[in-house]
Order: C-alpha cells, then sequence, then structure tokens
C-alpha cells in the first residue's frame, strides 16, 4: 500500500488541473448558456407569442410543415410544441391547479380532449361554435365536441380514418374473385394463406404493439362488420364468429404483429405485407413510394363494412393566458384554406359534412383519401363513432378490448367464456360514467346495456 | 489490475524460465490458464460487440439515405453516404437551441451535485453521527418515488414558484435526482482516502479545511470525475422531468422523445445519433479518471 502512494499522487496532480478546468468549463457554459435562454423567454411573451401544444402532428417531419406551411400565416408567432397524451393533459392539470396557464390553444384527438373537458378544464366554445357554423362541420362532430355535456368543449379541426395497405406484389395473390377494393373479411384470411403458402412466411400485419391501435380495429371495424353493432352485441353468437375469424386471421399474421406500433414500417421493410392501421401510421408507406403500395377501403363483413371517423379538434384551456389571440387562432386554423394545407401537407382531411378536398393532393395523401372516401361512401358502411360518454374511462374501455384478445387470440382461451366474462367488465365501464350507447349501438334510454 | 491482466500476469517470470521460450508449456495447468485466457478474451469482446454493434449500426443508418434505412437485414457497410435526414432532423425548430440546453443543464446539475454531494458523502464517510445508516437510506428513499407519480404536484410547485419552464429548474430538478448517487459514490471514494494523510497534514499545521482542500480533495479527484460523468450521463438522459417542468425551454430528449415515438425509423436513427454523438465525446474526455475510480476500487 505505502509503496504505491506517491504513483497514486504523481496520477492525480497530472489529472488535478484537467479536472479543475472541467470544472471550471462547467462553471462558465453554466452562466453564459443559461443567461440568454431566459431573457428570451421574457422577450417572447412580450412579444405576444401563442403557446400551442398537440397531440397531432407531433412526428419531426410534420411539426415543421405545421410551423412552416400552416402556422407560419398567422398574424402572430405561434410555438408549436408537440406533446404525448400523459405530459399534453398533466401539464393542463397542473397549470389549473396553479391557476396560472402558459398555453393558448390545445390540439388533440377527442380523446386526449374527452378528459379535461370532464373536469371542467376547458372553456365553453360555445360562442365560437356559433361563430364558425359556415365552416359546415359535420352535425355528428359538433355533437362530440360536447363530450357528454351540454356545451362545445371544442372545435373539429380534422378528421382521420383507419384503413388498409398493401405492397403491390401482394396484389398478384389475391384469392381468385377477390378484389381489393371491395374484400370481404374471409378473403382477407384466404389471402393471407396463400400469400404464406407462396411466400413461406406469414405476412398479415396487425398493430398488437402497446403502441398500437388494435383495439380500434375491433370497436370500429371488425365488431360493426360482424355484428352491426359494438357494445349491444359485445358478447352476441356473431361476436363469437367475429373472434373466430380473428384467430384465423392471426393465424396468417406475423408473428412479430405483438409488437407493431405504426404498420409502415413493417409494411416498408417487406415484413408485412397487407395491413390495417390508422392513415397517419401507414402515410410513410405511401408516401415514399406510391408505386409499391396499394390502399384500398377496411373489408366487408356480415353486417357490412364497419368503419370510424376519428376527430380531431381545438380547445382552450381555461387557464389560457389570452382568450382573444387563442380564439383567433382557432379561427384561422379552421379556415377552408388552412384545412386545406393540412390536407396537402400532413394528410388529415377538413372535418366537414362534405368531402372538402384540394385537387393537387400527392399521390401518397391521394390514395389514402380515396380509400376512405370508399369507405364512408360504400352502400354497406357500418359508421361508429368514437366512444362519446365515457370521460376518463377512455383507457379502461380500451383495455377490455385488448384483454379479450389476449384471452381469445393470443392464450386462445373459450371464446364463449372470455365474452361472458369481459361483457361484465364492459359493463362496469359503461355503469362508471353511465355511459349512453353511441353509433352503431341504437340509442339507449339510459346507460348503454352491454349484450 | 483489470481481469484481463491478472490473467495474463498470472504465469510469473519463473515459469517463463523454466522452459524454452520455443517449446509451448503443455502441462494441464498452463492449459488450463490458457482456457481460462482465452474464454476472458472471448467474455471482454462479446460484451465490447454488445455496445458497439448498435453504435455502429446507429451511427451508420443516421447517414445513409432514407429509402436504404428501411433495408432488412442491413449491410454491414453501408453503400450510399447520405448526412439528408441528419441534417433535416438538426435544421428543425429549436434542436440546436434543445441540444445547446441540453449541455447547459448536464453541467449546471454537475456542478450543484458535486457541491452539494461531495461534503454529504464527506461528512458520511468521515464522521460517526447518530442516525447515520437511517440516514444513509433516506437518501436513496428519494429515488424510491416514481416521478410519474410526482408530475403534476411538481409542475404545480415549480408554476406557482414562478421558476416553471426555465434551464435552471430543469438543473435543480436533476440535481435532486442525481444526488443520491453523488453522495453514495463520493462517500466511498473518501473512505478510500486515507484518513492518517489528513491527520498528517494536520499535525503540520494545516486547518480541517486546509487538510481537505490540500490532501483529501487531490486524492479524491478522480473518483469525484467519475461521479461526475455519472451525473452528466443521468442529465444528458432524463426525459421526464424535463418535459413537465419545461414549455419552451425543453431538453433536447424532452424535445424529441414525443416526436420520436411516432416519428419514421430515418428520424430516430438521426436522433438517436444526435443524442449518443455528445454524451459519447463527454465520456472519451473523462474516460481517464474513471479508470482511477475503478482502479482505486480493485484495490
Amino acid at each position: 500500500m505505502d509503496g504505491r502512494r506517491p504513483e497514486v499522487l504523481t496520477s492525480v496532480s497530472l489529472t488535478r488541473r484537467q479536472a479543475l478546468q472541467l470544472a471550471a468549463g462547467a462553471t462558465v457554459l453554466g452562466l453564459t448558456g443559461c443567461a440568454p435562454s431566459a431573457r428570451e423567454a421574457t422577450e417572447e411573451q412580450s412579444q405576444g407569442s401563442l403557446v400551442m401544444i398537440s397531440t397531432q402532428f407531433q412526428p419531426v417531419a410534420e411539426g415543421e410543415k405545421m410551423r412552416s406551411a400552416v402556422l407560419a400565416g398567422f398574424g402572430r408567432k405561434v410555438e408549436f410544441l408537440g406533446e404525448e397524451q400523459g405530459p399534453f393533459e398533466d401539464r393542463i392539470r397542473a397549470e389549473a391547479q396553479a391557476g396560472k396557464g402558459s398555453v393558448a390553444v390545445i390540439g388533440g384527438q377527442h380523446g386526449d380532449l374527452a378528459g379535461l373537458a370532464a373536469d371542467q378544464l376547458l372553456t365553453d366554445l360555445s360562442d365560437l361554435t356559433q361563430e364558425l357554423s359556415g365552416r359546415g362541420f359535420h352535425p355528428d362532430y359538433l355533437e362530440l365536441a360536447k363530450v357528454g355535456g351540454d356545451t362545445p368543449a371544442y372545435i373539429p379541426w380534422a378528421q382521420a380514418s383507419y384503413l388498409m395497405t398493401a405492397r403491390k406484389e401482394a396484389v398478384d395473390l389475391l384469392p381468385s374473385g377477390a378484389d381489393v377494393n371491395s374484400l370481404t373479411y374471409e378473403q382477407l384470411t384466404a389471402w393471407g394463406q396463400r400469400i404464406q403458402q407462396q411466400e413461406g412466411s406469414r405476412r398479415l400485419g396487425f398493430p398488437a404493439g402497446e403502441m398500437g391501435l388494435l383495439n380500434r380495429f375491433f370497436q370500429g371495424y371488425s365488431y360493426p362488420s360482424f355484428t352491426g353493432a359494438l357494445n349491444t352485441r359485445f358478447a352476441s353468437s356473431e361476436a363469437e364468429a367475429m373472434w373466430e375469424w380473428m384467430r384465423g386471421a392471426w393465424a396468417q399474421a406475423n408473428p412479430q404483429s405483438t409488437g407493431y406500433a405504426f404498420m409502415q414500417e413493417p409494411l416498408q421493410a417487406g415484413e408485412v405485407w397487407v395491413a390495417w392501421d390508422h392513415q397517419a401510421r401507414l402515410i410513410e408507406a405511401l408516401k415514399a413510394s406510391p408505386d409499391d403500395f396499394v390502399a384500398f377501403p377496411a373489408p366487408t363483413g356480415p353486417k357490412g363494412l364497419g368503419f370510424i371517423p376519428v376527430l380531431t379538434g381545438l380547445a382552450i384551456p381555461k387557464t389560457a393566458p389570452d382568450m382573444d389571440g387563442a380564439k383567433d387562432l382557432i379561427r384561422y386554423l379552421t379556415d377552408p384554406k388552412q384545412t386545406a394545407t393540412v390536407a396537402r401537407e400532413l394528410g388529415f382531411f377538413p372535418p366537414t359534412a362534405q368531402q372538402q378536398l384540394p385537387e393537387d393532393l400527392e399521390p401518397g395523401i391521394r390514395a389514402e383519401a380515396d380509400a376512405i372516401a370508399a369507405q364512408s361512401t360504400s352502400q354497406a358502411k357500418v359508421t361508429s363513432l368514437l366512444p362519446v360518454g365515457l370521460r376518463d374511462k377512455s383507457n379502461a374501455y380500451n383495455d377490455v378490448f385488448r384483454t379479450t384478445f389476449d384471452g381469445i387470440v393470443l392464450k386462445r382461451r373459450d371464446a364463449r367464456q372470455v365474452l361472458a366474462g369481459k361483457a361484465k367488465e364492459l359493463q362496469e365501464v359503461l355503469d362508471s360514467v353511465k355511459a349512453p350507447c353511441w353509433r352503431p349501438d341504437p340509442e339507449s334510454s339510459g346507460t348503454c346495456q352491454v349484450g | 489490475m483489470s481481469a484481463v491482466e491478472q490473467a495474463q500476469a498470472e504465469p510469473g517470470p519463473e515459469a517463463a524460465l523454466a522452459r524454452p521460450a520455443d517449446r509451448p508449456d503443455r502441462s494441464p495447468a498452463a492449459r488450463r490458464r490458457r482456457r481460462v485466457r482465452a474464454l476472458t478474451y472471448a467474455v471482454a469482446v462479446l460484451l465490447s460487440l454488445f455496445v458497439l454493434v448498435p453504435i455502429y449500426f446507429i451511427t451508420v443508418t443516421a447517414f445513409t439515405p432514407r429509402e436504404v434505412s428501411y433495408d432488412f437485414p442491413k449491410p454491414f457497410i453501408p453503400g450510399t453516404v447520405s448526412a439528408e435526414t441528419v441534417r433535416f432532423f438538426a435544421d428543425s425548430t429549436g434542436v440546436t437551441a434543445a441540444l445547446w440546453r441540453s449541455v447547459v443543464v448536464a453541467a449546471l446539475t454537475l456542478v450543484l451535485s458535486t457541491l452539494l454531494g461531495a461534503p454529504a458523502g464527506y461528512a458520511l464517510a468521515r464522521f460517526a453521527f447518530r442516525g447515520k445508516s437511517t440516514y444513509r437510506l433516506l437518501i436513496l428513499s428519494t429515488r424510491a418515488f416514481p416521478i410519474v407519480i410526482l408530475s403534476i404536484p411538481l409542475a404545480v410547485t415549480f408554476i406557482t414558484w414562478g421558476i416553471y419552464d426555465t434551464t435552471y429548474s430543469v438543473a435543480l430538478m436533476h440535481t435532486g435526482l442525481a444526488l443520491p448517487f453523488t453522495i453514495l459514490i463520493t462517500s466511498s471514494i473518501f473512505v478510500s482516502v486515507p484518513r492518517d494523510l489528513e491527520e498528517a497534514a494536520r499535525t503540520l499545521g494545516c486547518t480541517p479545511l486546509g487538510a481537505f482542500v490540500k490532501v483529501v480533495l487531490p486524492l479524491a479527484l478522480p473518483g469525484l470525475a467519475a461521479a461526475a460523468i455519472f451525473t452528466f450521463v443521468l442529465s444528458w438522459n432524463e426525459v421526464f422531468a424535463a418535459v413537465i417542468l419545461t414549455l419552451r425551454q425543453r431538453t433536447l430528449p424532452a424535445l424529441v422523445l414525443a416526436a420520436l415515438n411516432t416519428s419514421p425509423l430515418p428520424f430516430r436513427f438521426a436522433a438517436a445519433w444526435f443524442m449518443l454523438a455528445p454524451s459519447l465525446v463527454v465520456i472519451f474526455v473523462i474516460r481517464r479518471y474513471l479508470l482511477g475510480l475503478w482502479g482505486r476500487v480493485a484495490r
């Protein structure tokens, strides 16, 4: 030990100077780095920039387009910040509790705004809704924007939907007599089988990962297509048939599906040849190589073609620092010119009753728009709405569908038994918020009854 | 001394003298030693690959054109090189400012947590006081609370105190998160500095503070630097507190994380490379101090 001490001392005297330099450097960095940024913030506030946070258009390229193509034309500076749903809600709640806010406008899907609206954290937008009645919003959306209450909590901003996309080489393997534009659920499975026989691997794809939206597939597509309803036929024999179909389709699906969040990537990598997903989660593939992919409507089941439009809205937190500025921004963003830009640049469509799309859409977005239009204008369509009165129980509601899928398809338990158990859970969720039925279920006088 | 060095040193000079250099030793013991050495090397190589291969692929993919980055399996040597995605990422709103802020926050955190944590670590190492072990546990317990539960109360407190959405507030929070580690690491470093050296300095006329500054601190510096690098990396990687405590003044991970979850693959690689490169540079610069620490601990 003693013999080594001098060695340590010499090695230290070498490193000490450098360590001190490092510490000094770090301090200087801290001092010089922070001062200007703090000043910047106050300057911006005094210039009157508005802060908008959004769970939509978060991806790097989309955020940039939102800033440069859409918000740049607004008279004032808008700081557009993408945020995930968790921090998005937490921030508005924290600002409300502190009684002091810096966020002027929030943009999100119906589900992102519903919890905040249920807790009375959003400004009543009755006057603005009245003023903007000329924008031609879809009446269903105006109803949805009340989030189960009497007054609108947000203004419709854009709509999107889910659709199917396939690689071109898969189309050559379609079973005889099948057409991508009028596919049935049975043909989809047969298609998957044929691809597996020819290619030797399972190439259907579902976004069944933790971040995936598979629950919407059941809620808006397979259930309505097989049962013509949702909650009211949840455990019916038609529902059993649907889950039986799902088991068959899953047998043709890439086993990695349990990890997929966005189907555009496995499609582009060729791991998956045929997939269902949200349009925003397929668009990269269609935009990057429109000639290699086909977009087409969701399949048709025994009761029709179930599909669900997704509504995105704009709201103002009660703690917004500049209420008039915030309302101006909403007026600006819902202007047909801006919604057309959003369609052209970002691929989300105007939330109007009449489809209003600009002529000059790029091929990928045009392909999606056509497939979605085919869904919404189909003779056999069964339109669903997003859950209307679930307040803060959206996640609990979605979980029931997820765990039913786990039980019946992944763990291969008896479908009837699983459905009976899950029907009780579903009823508990609906009872806890006294949610009435929504489309495609028939209107109910009280809480929706699971059947 | 590392395991590898030990394995190399083991045969000793006598063994080398006992046999002619041109004839390999075939005794069972020597064969076993060779096997152990081969195994050690194999494990070392595997561990290095475990770290280096992902870094390599992130870098390569970040600098390939967008279309190529989807290819699977990825070619080991890229055919084409392009800085297109990395450049788009770097040019997108707020990225350079956020990168700078990240550096500032990490540096501030490093300085603050060393200034606060090192004295606490010294106290733990040198003094016996009532409730010392409880104190040690309490320090760690601050890390036992999941920060997710604290997010709203934290944000509310920061808003009411008027320090919400500033670079300083994030540094403050990161200091809070890093302190337990700083205190425990520095205390073990101060324990390893012989107390008799400090006492000798006192007998030669140093004040307690003088003895600390002139004798203990220089000996502990390599370890302190190691604790500092740990703090830097912790702050550099922290997302949750940075997201909830800032709005416009975001650090790089806070700015891009939400975007990356939903961004196409090429951007994720570009951002990963952006997050990786600066911290690698810092780690390389301070690597020698880390070796100082591990050398000390190994003894």
